[in-house]
């Protein structure tokens, strides 16, 4: 016990104040219920802007609507609040128009993979150079608890009053078969380790997925709660190679012990890549890419 | 003398009826006269379907195809003989002279050439044999034929034959020896009198282009000319062939085009793009509209530009896919939830698709809306001869109104007050960042369900359109005919403004006082223009190609008065007659109150 310091408040203050990290917070205080684990997330995706040194005005945020998509609201950069599902085509359209934009797009379970399953594979396959946070709380708070795609089979809610009789999805599974270059996990109740986790999949180049366990404290008191969360996640085995797709698939398998880390990682051409190709295969001349201020592009005649 | 002469060729698929088209047109607008023209053919690419490629040939401007052609061409005897009282007295029937089946009574066309038509017997399956030891070639024996029988000079052929087949060499001089085997035959067989080509009118302005294309492909040149720089599209008839298009032209510019996973994703990526400063569009059909009103509200609540280019063909559901109409009229003016106005401008000729193309990136600039550009399928295959203007009319670069941001002041991305058009920052910029929702929201953009600021944010997002109405260069509606008091006034919009203006063009050389109004902007709508017009009509007609009536519907909307609706839905353009009847009648109506 002799290793435990005590913490003081104004000192921790003070160390945040400092970390520049508060740049990154908006004004607008969060509209989630105390306790959700979304506060850690928002904390740490302000802490990994931060350290990766984006300037705020070329970060956006996207996200379609639920609880989680609040989130553009509460972080000091460009966003976008969309539609239920579609924040990844519109986050696709964003980066296709302006390279230089850090292009972040959050959103729940239920906005990700009921209603805008359809967008997935494609962001994934095309390889768009976004980070995707899936927070996954397995239920639809917003509207007050229902049953979300990855709600547990026999979960009692408001809309299936007797029981879920659905599987859940395998949202990890999926994302590695559609061929995303880099898929992790995280916890909302490891806050350390989560910013670590969105550090990396910020600094990748390519489409970067994170799936973020995460409970509803207000709508879920049986499943999904800290105490089960925290007594089921594992860290990934010591050996799992990051570039080994079918050792990733298999560890994504195990959804009864969900395994925190990197589960895959390659590096390949993104889209705009790819349109770049074709520009140069048409005979096209590149529009000259502005870093610093990618504002607005003139008419190409 | 002026000429005004129509030709259709008639065919079953895989005859090459709409190549032999494409080859005559092109030959015939190279010598310099103004073309217009519509194919019909079916949904399946094979199989035995109704293939019509069908032309009018004038030195004078032609809004409209004839109901009746000059000269009728048959590959395929079942697919003209419905279509062999479509020719004109003296007019010509061109046909394979010898069946190679027999034929049971009345299947072959020249029973049913009329008394006063002229009939051209051609062996067409022997001459293209012998030109090219197959049978492949008839569509162009024929062509070689109609230049000999209308003393047409063979270079203008030779350059459109070598211009269809310009990849394979083999195939151009095939084409070539069958053209001049059928022109060959043609000097052996009595002239046609009746049907002459007077030369041709030179329309060139100096700096500018003359050149033959259809509405898909003006408006893909507006679109380029505007500076657009990408692109997210689905397939869908007939509004693909904007994309295939687009797709080779834009990355020649450096410009980005992408295919998405569908219609919902496509619009989705072209707002996103909009809010990045980006000139963005998609381009799309009835059913893909349908999927995209959500994210139109979306446009429309966020003030994103977009552009979203729309090529009506017959419906609900998968409707008539190849076949035209203009029933989305109400899905594109009001389509979607909740209040959300836009703007619609539905060009009316194929020189109106380039116009209204390249305007529309102007007005979702400027107005912060998105666009709609609406089409039918007769208009995106209608080929007209435009003359392209030497420096393209659009702005490159619409003021955003950025606006001064004092140090320390919040940025208001909706600002009340003034035109109601607020200062659009984009991502990138500094001291402006703000967040674009779909959700109601303040001046400062965030979140607010104040029933105050609902009512003021809806106001700002109707007012703000009004400008639109007084855009520069914008064609927002216009008249035509005689002038003051009429007794009859058609007024109509898109495709079939060309009819409803041939049919007032005739009504007035029959002495009838009439005149036409089309109206270009559909929304917001010139109610001012439209109320003064209709002032002077005693009777309106509104001819249009939808069964409710939905122009009708809209004009009511905004200037109570009655009017007399005409609506068809054949599939394909209204006849030129149908409407100069109504007008008659009208006309006669106006009359016999009088006499009473």
């Amino acid at each position: 016990m002799g290793d435990i310091k005590p913490v003081y408040l104004e000192e921790k203050l003070k160390e945040i104040e400092d970390s520049g990290r508060l740049d990154y917070r908006s004004k607008t205080l969060p509209t989630w219920c105390p306790g959700c684990g979304y506060f850690s997330i928002v904390e740490a995706v302000a802490a990994s802007l931060c350290e990766l040194n984006i300037p705020n005005e070329s970060a956006v945020m996207v996200s379609g609507i639920g609880c989680s998509s609040r989130f553009p609201f509460f972080v000091n950069s460009y966003g976008m609040h969309t539609l239920h599902g579609r924040a990844l085509p519109v986050a696709t359209g964003v980066k296709t128009a302006n390279d230089a934009l850090t292009v972040v797009v959050v959103g729940g379970d239920g906005d990700g993979f009921a209603i805008g399953g359809g967008h997935v594979p494609h962001a994934a396959r095309r390889n768009v150079d976004i980070t995707y946070l899936l927070f996954d709380n397995g239920i639809y708070g917003l509207t007050k608890g229902q049953t979300s795609p990855t709600s547990a089979i026999g979960f009692r809610t408001p809309t299936s009053p007797y029981e879920n009789p659905d599987r859940p999805l395998n949202p990890l599974l999926m994302v590695l078969s559609y061929g995303a270059s880099w898929v992790g996990q995280a916890y909302a109740g490891r806050p350390d380790h989560l910013h670590r986790m969105i550090t990396q999949a910020m600094a990748h180049r390519g489409f970067s997925y994170l799936h973020i366990l995460s409970p509803c404290v207000t709508f879920d008191k049986t499943h999904r709660t800290y105490g089960n969360l925290g007594m089921q996640v594992r860290d990934l085995p010591a050996d799992h190679d990051p570039t080994d797709r079918l050792a990733a698939m298999r560890e994504a398998m195990d959804d009864a012990l969900p395994a925190l880390g990197l589960y895959f990682r390659e590096e390949r051409p993104t889209l705009a890549d790819a349109l770049d190709g074709l520009v140069e295969k048409a005979g096209g001349e590149l529009p000259g890419k502005v870093a610093a201020k990618p504002a607005r592009k003139t008419a190409r005649r | 003398m002026s000429t005004d002469i129509q030709i259709s060729i008639v065919g079953s698929a895989g005859d090459g009826t709409i190549a032999a088209g494409d080859i005559l047109k092109n030959a015939l607008a190279g010598m310099g006269y103004k073309i217009i023209s519509f194919d019909i053919y079916p949904p399946e690419i094979r199989g035995f379907g109704k293939c019509i490629a069908r032309m009018r040939i004038t030195t004078e401007q032609a809004y409209s195809l004839k109901h009746k052609s000059d000269v009728l061409i048959s590959l395929d005897d079942s697919h003209a003989i419905p279509h062999a009282n479509e020719v004109r007295e003296c007019g010509a029937v061109i046909y394979e002279r010898a069946s190679i089946v027999q034929l049971p009574e009345g299947g072959h066309i020249s029973a049913h050439i009329g008394p006063g038509q002229l009939p051209y017997p051609v062996p067409i399956r022997e001459l293209a044999e012998k030109s090219t030891s197959a049978n492949r070639s008839r569509n162009i024996v024929v062509l070689g034929f109609l230049a000999g029988l209308l003393d047409l000079p063979d270079e203008a052929f030779l350059k459109a034959i070598a211009r269809k087949f310009k990849r394979k060499a083999e195939a151009a001089a095939a084409g070539e020896a069958a053209y001049r085997i059928g022109r060959e035959f043609a000097a052996q067989t009595f002239k046609l009198d009746d049907v002459v080509f007077g030369p041709p009118v030179s329309t060139v302005v100096p700096g500018a282009s003359v050149e033959m294309i259809n509405g898909n492909a003006a408006i893909v040149r507006g679109a380029l000319d505007a500076g657009i720089d990408t692109f997210f599209g689905y397939p869908i008839t007939p509004a693909t062939s904007i994309m295939e298009r687009l797709a080779i032209d834009m990355p020649k510019r450096g410009g980005r085009l992408l295919q998405t996973e569908d219609e919902i994703s496509a619009i989705s990526a072209v707002i996103g793009a909009g809010f990045a400063g980006a000139r963005a569009a998609t381009s799309t059909s009835g059913p893909g509209l349908s999927l995209m009103a959500e994210m139109l509200g979306m446009g429309v609540i966020g003030e994103v530009p977009a552009v979203i280019f729309v090529s009506q063909r017959g419906g609900p559901s998968t409707g008539l896919p190849t076949k035209t109409e203009q029933s989305d009229l109400h899905m594109a003016v009001f389509g979607g939830h909740g209040d959300a106005p836009r703007i619609v401008i539905a060009p009316t000729n194929v020189d109106g698709c380039y116009r209204c193309a390249g305007k529309a990136f102007e007005l979702a600039e400027a107005y912060q809306t998105p666009v709609i550009v609406l089409v039918d399928l007769y208009l995106s295959n209608r080929y007209e001869t435009v003359v392209f203007p030497a420096r393209p009319p659009f702005e490159a670069d619409v003021n955003r109104k950025p606006g001064k941001q004092l140090a320390g002041a919040p940025y208001k991305r909706y600002a009340l007050g003034g035109d109601s058009v607020s200062p659009r920052a984009i991502p990138g910029e500094k001291g402006t960042m703000h967040v674009v929702t779909g959700l109601e929201h303040n001046e400062l953009g965030r979140p607010s369900d104040q029933g105050e600021m609902h009512e003021a944010m809806s106001r700002k997002r109707h007012e703000k359109l009004q400008g639109a109405l007084k855009h520069p260069d914008l064609t927002v509606c216009k008249r035509f005919g005689d002038e003051g008091a009429v007794d009859v006034g058609v007024i109509s919009w898109g495709s079939n403004f060309g009819e409803s203006l041939e049919a007032m063009l005739k009504a007035r050389g029959e002495g009838i006082r009439c005149a036409a109004m089309k109206v270009v902007m559909l929304s917001p709508f010139p109610t001012e223009r439209v109320a003064a017009f209709l002032a002077d009509c005693k009777e309106v007609l509104v001819p249009e190609l939808n069964y409710q009536g939905q122009f009708a519907n809209l004009l009511q909307a905004h200037v109570a008065r009655p009017v007399t609706r005409l609506n068809r839905v054949p599939g394909e353009p209204m006849k030129v007659e149908d409407i100069l009847e109504e007008i008659r009648r009208l006309a006669g109506k106006k009359a016999a109150q009088k006499a009473a």
